[in-house]
């Protein structure tokens, strides 16, 4: 009896210190942010030639400039709508669960970045090269996700896995293109990008905010 | 079964609502109102009883400071608060380690 209710305490508190820890923002915004930006940028991206000609850079170059803007863009839209949610709460924007996050996705996003840079600095790269990017930053991301996934509500891990396995589809498929028919044209990667990070994000988005509505009116 | 352990039990800590909220702040440097209170699902009545009680036993540690123009209350336990809890737990382990060996 004793041994059952001191276990039980036990368990408890351990539950308890493990709560403290998970990431509770609303994710919902975030994803929505994130999705749209995606989106928009996939859809302008079609229209690569005129924006490469505007800014003087070859296709693939703008390419990836383009892109890493985007992710830019897009990381710091997410911190700005995470302060927004916790000046709200008044809570603390940088607490511990936000620093663990923010630890757990740093590696991943810094090898994105200068994976970007490496294929962003020769001028002479062919659009062939680039078409390896979509997926090595699909899968980088779906890696940041998976670990922050660890401090945060489970359906980002599994979230970061769908990103993992889409990019692995893409670089079987970029593989055998590269050999046989050949890649299409860099528009499309822009597309794929648009699609991969912008409707991915955009869907998940669209189920949290009905799903953490319902939670938080429960 | 000795009930010295037992008996040793802090009673400030041993109340359900107290303990979750020290437990919590066993983890983190600080927690604020607002985390502490979506966390745990209590009242802000019963977070503010709770936490008042454990101020005045010197385990918890409560800041008031203005965040973006806003009040933000953040609690932290004190190295008092710690050193009860850590024997709190202990205590608790001795129960289970002796009814098991049947002590």
């Amino acid at each position: 009896m004793a041994q059952e209710w001191a276990t039980e305490h036990l368990q408890v508190i351990r539950t308890l210190m493990e709560r403290s820890a998970i990431y509770r923002r609303a994710l919902a915004p975030i994803m929505l942010l994130t999705g749209t930006l995606g989106l928009v940028a996939g859809v302008a991206g079609f229209a690569e030639g005129e924006w490469a000609r505007m800014s003087k850079l070859s296709l693939p170059r703008f390419f990836v400039l383009y892109w890493l803007g985007v992710g830019l863009v897009a990381v710091a839209g997410a911190y700005l709508l995470v302060r927004r949610q916790a000046l709200r709460d008044a809570e603390p924007f940088w607490s511990l669960p936000t620093r663990r996050v923010t630890s757990a996705i740093l590696p991943a996003f810094v090898v994105g970045l200068v994976v970007g840079l490496v294929a962003a600095l020769p001028r002479w790269r062919e659009p062939l090269q680039i078409w390896w990017l979509p997926p090595v930053w699909m899968a980088l991301y779906g890696c940041a996700l998976h670990a922050a996934g660890f401090f945060m509500p489970r359906g980002i891990r599994l979230f970061g896995w769908l990103f993992a396995l889409v990019a692995c589809v893409f670089l079987v498929f970029v593989n055998q293109r590269s050999y046989g028919a050949g890649m299409p044209p860099l528009h499309w990667a822009h597309g794929l990008m648009g699609g991969a990070f912008g409707g991915l994000h955009l869907a998940y988005g669209v189920y949290l905010y009905f799903t953490e509505k319902r939670k938080n009116e429960a | 079964m000795n009930p010295e352990p037992f008996l040793q039990l802090d009673r400030v800590i041993h109340e359900k609502g107290r303990l979750a909220i020290m437990s919590l702040l066993a983890t983190v440097p600080q927690l604020s109102f607002t985390e502490l209170r979506d966390t745990l699902n209590m009242t802000d009545g019963n977070i503010t009883a709770h936490i008042r009680t454990l101020q005045e036993t010197g385990y918890v540690s409560v800041t008031k400071e203005f965040q973006g123009g806003r009040p933000l209350t953040t609690f932290a336990l004190t190295p008092r608060g710690r050193k009860s809890f850590t024997q709190y737990i202990n205590l608790l382990e001795q129960i289970v380690q002796q009814t098991k060996s049947g002590k």
